[in-house]
Order: C-alpha cells, then sequence, then structure tokens
C-alpha cells in the first residue's frame, strides 16, 4: 500500500482530525527513490557567459538532453532555493529564468508533472511571490506546491548519518521519480557557502535541529541520504557576502555562470572555486566527501567548460 | 415604511459578511485598504483613531455620527458586527420559543452611562481595559480569531488533505494559533454571555454594556428623524413592544425611548395601522420624556469609577536589564510592539484588541496577550518571537490597525524602526556549549546587525550591532538553543530610529572573467 492509497483509505478519519498535526509523524509506507542511471558524457558541466535559461540549455545537452534523465509519465520535482522575502536581482533564490526553462525541458520531455517547492525561512507567502519563481514557473506549466507546515514532511531514516540519523523530508521529494537540486550559489554565514549540498536543507523540516548539532556535520549526512538526479548550480547572480539573505543588491556580482552535475561534493567543490574560496575550508564539503557522497578531486574528473 | 426593516436586513449583511471575512482571511485576498474602509464605520477604533490622526478612516466616524443625529442607532442596528450577530441568536430564539416575545424594559441607564463615562475618562487616561472588554467591534473580532479562526484551519486542513491525495497542493494547509488560556477563555465566556442575553433579552447588551451604545443612546436622542407613536392612530394591539429587540416599547402609555432603539424597523414593520412612523422630530416635538437629574448623578459615580480604573496597574517601561540567574534576565518579558506602534504607552493607550493584526500577520508572530501589558492592556497583542519573527519587508499590520495603535508607516520606513534589540548570551550560544558552527541567528538576520566572526579553531562566533538592529526577532526566533535562546530581543518601550546598514559597493559588480578555476 503505498502513501496514497493509504491516504484514500483513512481519508475520513484524516479529515477529522483535519489539523496538519495529525499528519506529523507518518511512518513512510514506501520504499526509497532508486534512479537506474546509465553513465553520463561528463562528471559535471560548467558554463559561462550566457544567459540562465541559455546556459542551461547548452548544459544539459552535453549531458545527452534532458531526456536521458526525465522519462515519459514521470513526476519531476525541482527545488530551488526561495527561501527569502527578496527579488531576483539580489541573488537571495534561485534565477525564475532558469527555473522556467527546467521547466519547460521537463514538460518537453514528457514529464507528467514537475513540482516545485521550498521550505522557506521567511513568509512561504512572500519568497514563493517575491522571489518572482511562483508566478514564472506556474506560467510555464509546472505545479506550485507549499512546505510550510509540518504534516507536508514525512520521517525517513538516514542510515549512514553519523549525527543526523533521522528527518523528515517533503513528501513530493519522496514520491518524486526524478528530483533536481536547483540552488543558487551564495554566500552563507553559517555555512560558510551555500550550493548544492546546503540546498537540501530546504527538503527537512527541522533545521533548528541542523543548527544545535553540528550543522556541517548534518548537511553531510542528509546528503548521504538522497543523491538528487541532477544538481544544477546557477550563479548567475552570485551573493558574496552578508549570506544567505544579503542587504543589498551590493552584496552581488553577476557571474552569469552554471554548473551542472550528479556529484554534489563535485559541483560545491567547483562552485567554491568559482565563488573564489578554497572547498577545503568548508567543512561539509569535505565531511561529505569523506562520507563518499561524491568527489573532491576535480582534476580527475571529466569535465566539460563552455563558454557562451 | 415597511421597506426600512428589509434595507436594515440587508445593509447589516452586507457588513457583517465581509467584516467576517476580514477575520478569517487565510488567503490573504483582501487589501489592506478595503479592510480600511469596511472598518472605519466601527466607531470606537474610529474614535480612538481619530485621537491620534486624521485620516480617511475619520470620515467614517463622521458619517455614523451624522447617520446618527440624522437617523438614530443605525451603526447598531446594521453596522455592528456584534449587533448582527446577536440579531442572528434573537432569530433563533423567537423560532425556538412559543413565548418569543418582547416585553418592554427600562434600560439600565445608570449602568450603561456610567460605564461609558468611565471608559472614556480611562481612555484619556491611557487604560484600555474597559473599552478592550466591551467594545463591540473588537469583541467581535477576539471571537473571531481565537474560537472561529481554528475551526477553519480544521475544515480547510481537511479539504488541503483531499486535494493532497490527489496531488494537488492549491489549497496550503495552515497552522492553528495557540493562544494562553486567559486570551483563548474571555472571548468564550464573552460570547456565552452575549448569546445568553440576547437569546433572553434581546439587545441588551447595547443598552447596558456597549459603550458604542452608550454613546449612540446620547447622540440619537438629539436625532432628526425618529420613531414615534400615533396617540390617534396606534390601537394598543401591542405587536411592536412584542418584537422590540431593544424593548424600549411601551405600549400601555404609547411611549417610545429612542435614546434604547436600535432602529432595526421591527416595529415599523409589523404595526398594522400605521400608529409608529419614523419622521423627522420636529413635526412633533417631545416624544420622549428624559428623566431630569439622571445625568449628573451618572457623571458622579463615573468619576469615582474611572479614577479606580485609571489606577489599576500598568506595566512600568523598563528597559534595563535586572538579571536573575547568569543567563536569564527579566527583560525577556517586556512585550515587544510592532512596528508603528511608537512606544508600548502609545500603542497600550490606543489598541482596542480587535485583533485584525493578529488575523492578517503573514508570520504569525503578532500574538494575543492576556495580562502582559498589565490589566489597562488587556488582550492587546505583542510579538512573539517564540512563534515567528517580523517579516522585514512587510507592513501589513501597521496598514490595517483601525484604531491608531499602529500607526501607518510604509515599508522604507518600517525598515529603519527599532522595535527592540538583540542581546546576546554567549554561554548560551551552540557555538560555545558545543564548539560546533551554528550562524543560525546571522543567517536570518535581514539587516546583519548580527554578524558572523571568526573564533577558536576555524569557528564562527555571532557578534552584535545593535545600531543596525530593528528587533524583527529573526534572530531570536531562529536560534536553537533551549530551554533559553542565547539571542533574544529586549523591548524598546518607546521605538527608537535604527541606523541604515551600510552598503559598499563590491570591487567587482560584473565578473568579465569567463574562466574556469578549476
Amino acid at each position: 500500500m503505498d502513501r496514497r492509497t493509504f491516504f484514500k483509505k483513512s481519508i475520513g478519519a484524516s479529515i477529522l482530525a483535519g489539523s496538519y498535526l495529525a499528519l506529523g509523524s507518518k511512518e513512510r509506507l514506501f520504499a526509497s527513490m532508486t534512479q537506474p542511471r546509465t553513465a553520463l558524457p561528463f562528471d559535471l558541466v560548467a558554463i559561462r557567459g550566457g544567459e540562465p535559461e541559455e546556459m542551461f540549455r547548452k548544459g544539459i545537452e552535453a549531458l545527452g538532453g534532458i531526456k536521458a534523465f526525465v522519462k515519459k509519465g514521470q513526476k519531476v520535482v525541482i527545488k530551488p532555493n526561495m527561501g527569502w522575502d527578496v527579488p531576483p536581482e539580489r541573488g537571495g533564490n534561485t534565477n525564475p529564468k532558469l527555473m522556467v526553462e527546467i521547466v519547460k525541458q521537463c514538460l518537453g520531455a514528457g514529464a507528467k508533472e514537475v513540482y516545485v517547492f521550498d521550505h522557506t525561512c521567511d513568509d512561504w507567502r512572500r519568497c514563493y511571490r517575491n522571489s518572482g519563481i511562483e508566478s514564472a514557473v506556474k506560467e510555464a506549466g509546472a505545479k506550485v506546491a507549499p512546505a510550510h507546515t509540518e504534516g507536508y514532511y514525512h520521517d525517513v531514516t538516514i542510515p549512514a548519518g553519523e549525527v543526523l540519523k533521522k528527518a523528515k523530508e517533503h513528501e513530493l521529494v519522496l514520491e518524486s521519480d526524478v528530483f533536481f537540486n536547483v540552488p543558487i550559489l551564495k554566500d552563507h554565514e553559517s555555512a560558510r557557502l551555500t550550493a548544492a549540498l546546503k540546498n537540501l536543507m530546504g527538503d527537512v523540516w527541522d533545521r533548528r535541529f541542523w543548527h544545535a548539532n553540528d550543522l556541517h556535520q548534518c548537511i553531510a549526512d542528509f546528503a548521504t541520504f538522497r543523491k538528487p538526479t541532477l544538481n544544477i548550480v546557477d550563479a548567475y547572480y552570485v551573493m558574496k557576502r552578508n549570506g544567505p539573505r544579503g542587504v543589498s543588491v551590493e552584496d552581488v556580482v553577476t557571474m552569469k555562470a552554471q554548473l551542472i552535475s550528479a556529484d554534489m561534493v563535485a559541483v560545491d567543490t567547483a562552485s567554491a572555486k568559482l565563488f573564489g574560496i578554497d572547498p577545503t575550508e568548508i567543512p561539509h564539503i569535505q565531511m561529505a566527501a569523506d562520507q563518499k557522497v561524491g568527489r573532491m578531486d576535480l582534476e580527475k574528473l571529466n569535465i566539460k567548460r563552455i563558454t557562451i | 415604511m415597511q421597506s426600512l426593516k428589509k434595507i436594515r436586513v440587508v445593509v447589516s449583511i452586507l457588513f457583517f459578511l465581509p467584516l467576517t471575512f476580514l477575520f478569517l482571511d487565510v488567503g490573504a485576498v483582501v487589501p489592506p485598504l478595503v479592510s480600511n474602509i469596511l472598518v472605519s464605520v466601527q466607531i470606537v477604533p474610529s474614535l480612538t483613531r481619530t485621537f491620534k490622526l486624521l485620516t480617511l478612516t475619520s470620515l467614517g466616524l463622521l458619517i455614523v455620527f451624522l447617520l446618527t443625529v440624522g437617523f438614530g442607532r443605525v451603526y447598531c442596528s446594521s453596522l455592528c458586527p456584534l449587533g448582527t450577530l446577536q440579531d442572528v441568536v434573537i432569530r433563533i430564539a423567537q423560532r425556538n420559543r412559543k413565548r418569543g416575545w418582547f416585553r418592554y424594559k427600562k434600560a439600565p441607564f445608570l449602568l450603561h452611562y456610567s460605564l461609558l463615562a468611565v471608559s472614556a475618562v480611562a481612555f484619556v487616561g491611557g487604560s484600555m481595559m474597559l473599552l478592550n472588554l466591551l467594545e463591540p467591534f473588537s469583541s467581535y473580532g477576539r471571537i473571531l480569531s481565537t474560537l472561529a479562526h481554528p475551526a477553519v484551519v480544521l475544515v480547510n486542513n481537511g479539504v488541503a488533505l483531499v486535494f493532497e491525495c490527489f496531488g494537488v497542493y492549491s489549497v496550503p494547509t495552515l497552522s492553528v494559533r495557540f493562544v494562553n488560556a486567559g486570551a483563548f477563555l474571555f472571548p468564550l465566556i464573552f460570547l456565552g454571555v452575549v448569546v445568553y442575553l440576547s437569546y433572553n433579552y434581546g439587545r441588551l447588551f447595547c443598552n447596558s454594556l456597549c459603550p458604542a451604545g452608550a454613546l449612540l443612546g446620547l447622540l440619537s436622542r438629539v436625532s432628526l428623524f425618529k420613531i414615534v407613536i400615533d396617540e390617534e392612530t396606534c390601537t394598543q394591539c401591542r405587536l411592536c413592544e412584542k418584537v422590540c429587540k431593544a424593548r424600549c416599547i411601551e405600549a400601555d402609555t404609547k411611549r417610545l425611548d429612542f435614546s434604547a432603539c436600535v432602529s432595526c424597523f421591527n416595529c415599523i414593520d409589523v404595526c398594522p395601522s400605521v400608529g409608529l412612523r419614523y419622521e423627522a422630530g420636529w413635526k412633533k416635538k417631545a416624544a420622549l420624556r428624559v428623566e431630569v437629574n439622571r445625568g449628573r448623578r451618572i457623571f458622579i459615580n463615573a468619576a469615582i469609577a474611572s479614577a479606580v480604573t485609571v489606577a489599576l496597574p500598568r506595566i512600568p517601561p523598563n528597559d534595563t536589564l535586572a538579571t536573575r540567574c547568569p543567563t536569564f534576565d527579566e527583560s525577556r518579558r517586556n512585550p515587544v510592539v510592532p512596528p508603528g506602534a511608537v512606544s508600548v504607552e502609545h500603542f497600550s493607550s490606543y489598541c482596542t484588541a480587535c485583533h485584525l493584526c493578529i488575523s492578517v500577520c503573514p508570520t504569525q508572530v503578532l500574538y494575543p496577550s492576556f495580562l502582559e501589558y498589565g490589566i489597562a492592556g488587556v488582550f492587546q497583542p505583542k510579538m512573539d518571537y517564540n512563534t515567528s519573527y517580523c517579516n522585514y519587508d512587510c507592513n501589513l499590520c501597521t496598514e490595517i490597525c483601525p484604531s491608531g495603535a499602529i500607526l501607518p508607516v510604509d515599508v522604507p520606513a518600517k525598515k529603519l524602526i527599532q522595535i527592540g534589540k538583540a542581546s546576546f548570551v554567549k554561554e548560551d550560544c551552540i557555538v560555545i556549549t558545543k564548539k560546533k558552527d551554528c550562524g543560525a541567528c546571522a543567517e536570518h538576520c535581514p539587516t546583519k546587525a548580527v554578524k558572523m566572526v571568526p573564533y577558536e579553531n576555524k569557528l564562527m562566533l555571532p557578534e552584535l550591532n545593535n545600531d543596525i538592529c530593528v528587533g524583527c526577532g529573526a534572530c531570536e526566533h531562529s536560534c536553537p538553543t533551549t530551554p533559553r535562546k542565547a539571542i533574544y530581543i529586549v523591548a524598546n518601550s518607546v521605538h527608537l530610529e535604527a541606523k541604515k546598514p551600510p552598503v559598499q559597493k563590491l570591487e567587482e559588480a560584473v565578473e568579465k572573467s569567463k574562466e574556469f578555476p578549476f
């Protein structure tokens, strides 16, 4: 019995229980997602000099096109960073143009449905609206899902976690066939830098636990649990300081870059270098590499560099 | 003339339903301007606001006063949501009872006008207690925000759940606002009392406890148009007395006390012999006889009572830290008032505790207090940083407040209002206690008043710059330490101006390089 059937059967009782609280501690009722994947032509694709949508088109093409990742009838979940109530030019949230392009390509490849959500920090309605993502991806045909109450999250256990042994993950990710992790590259006062690894923190409910119990280790631990289909790091506008929220547009540099990889550690290592910081200085990248989430040795990886 | 009642019913529905929706607008669809216009005719908040500033909402107050002087207490019959709520109860009562008829009963003027006088003197003296307890619009607002909102949440979440099962996420779930027992029980008891009174005694609340009713009762004594009984055509069939929910018609003596009349026009509607007329006062002199010496007695009583109310305890503003245990100080208990509230004193002297701000606050950081402002400011909202924090770019509460307690400020101005200052207790911080990175506070801080600076072993520790702190509470809310937050906001009892966060240009705003550093 998968979750949906379970829900349908228990719907009467659930309506009575009504409140999101009732859904809080539901056990996961279905198996972990496994993504059969053939070897990709490149470990990492790095693109510079174009508009976000253009860079994605070139990048995904180099990896064999979107159809290598999205099959007909599949359910795609795209997780941007839209955690802050700031407009796109502030570089606090993933670029809406990039989001739109990904949505369009997924739907073009025959995806049954494409969902977008984020567990925001600022008020979620304002974040969804003012990031420009909600209206843009809706227009492109995606469904925007809320993630602001505990009921949307379900218990998962993280066998390889050292500190973080369980968490509550958003149900859409749990149900997805294809999961795209689409962070924006930013300075970050807590995690030093935010890119692919850190962005997955927006999939879980209780982030306070992470902050209270070795943030870096928790980020690395959670990365052992789920490997996104692809990580697409938006480095068009890059917040160089005062991250992750930023104070003004003066914190932002227009970098016009993008990194795509199935390897979170590799893409974050490259992100750090692009940002201008030594990746070994960022504890969670090192920890994730140590836990075999991915590889930091970029020199040994097969990297495709595209300049537009 | 017979259509007057129908007009009254239509108008009251036109006000009642939208007003109700305002407090339950979980999707935040009503623009502040619409809300302002709707609420502007609610006389108590409109009146207190007019004391503070003259705006368009004062026009609503003027209109109600003119309406009253012209036509009697139409506010009570049509504009007051608590009045309409009572009418609903009265209607049910009349259906349920064979003997569902009213009999004339002299309204308790002494009590009623005393309460008005006490409320007025107390308001001037800075205490909102009586108004907050009895004012009809605010009471209705509290009933909705405390009792009805959870029901709406329950239904909404039920629907959301069904939709969710089919992969539809267009109905987001909502959270129940938890309130403390006092703030929850009072609206419940109040509702019980109002329902009981109206079920058994019609609009007795409006003619005994309601300060708005008293004020308008005074005004309606000089109303241009009044309902009068025509001595000649009246057949003393008593039908009018039986349907008068204000119980102000005495058929035996053919008298009608228009100051207690709530202008429901039931009497005119029911009169078979055109014995009641709604007509200009100059046509017939002195349809009602006022007892002469009542006024003086009332005011003497009131003055004494007022002195007592004003003397009731208020929280002394205290921004200084009185240490109780090393990492806890009493200042944590001082209530933080929202931006635009000017000071705790100003806020507490104007807020009628209608909880409209609580209803619209997108982050739900506004929370109904019970006695945190002292008994004078009972039920007034405060910022609760445990639940949430004030969104930096939002000024909704300042736009919505009908009573002048939160004055309108635009977003750029709001960003420079310091409602409190951060206080950091190093000994409680994760970085010190666990020797691990955290930084949740700095991460959430919109101005970077909290910044991370290098500490030992490559760790980063928060550092404060309170010049640019606005007191939004993002740091306190996100701080993961328990049981006490290592960083928290100390209220500014008088709001201050925060400095603008310093802005430095980056050396290179556009990166020209097309190289890959890997």
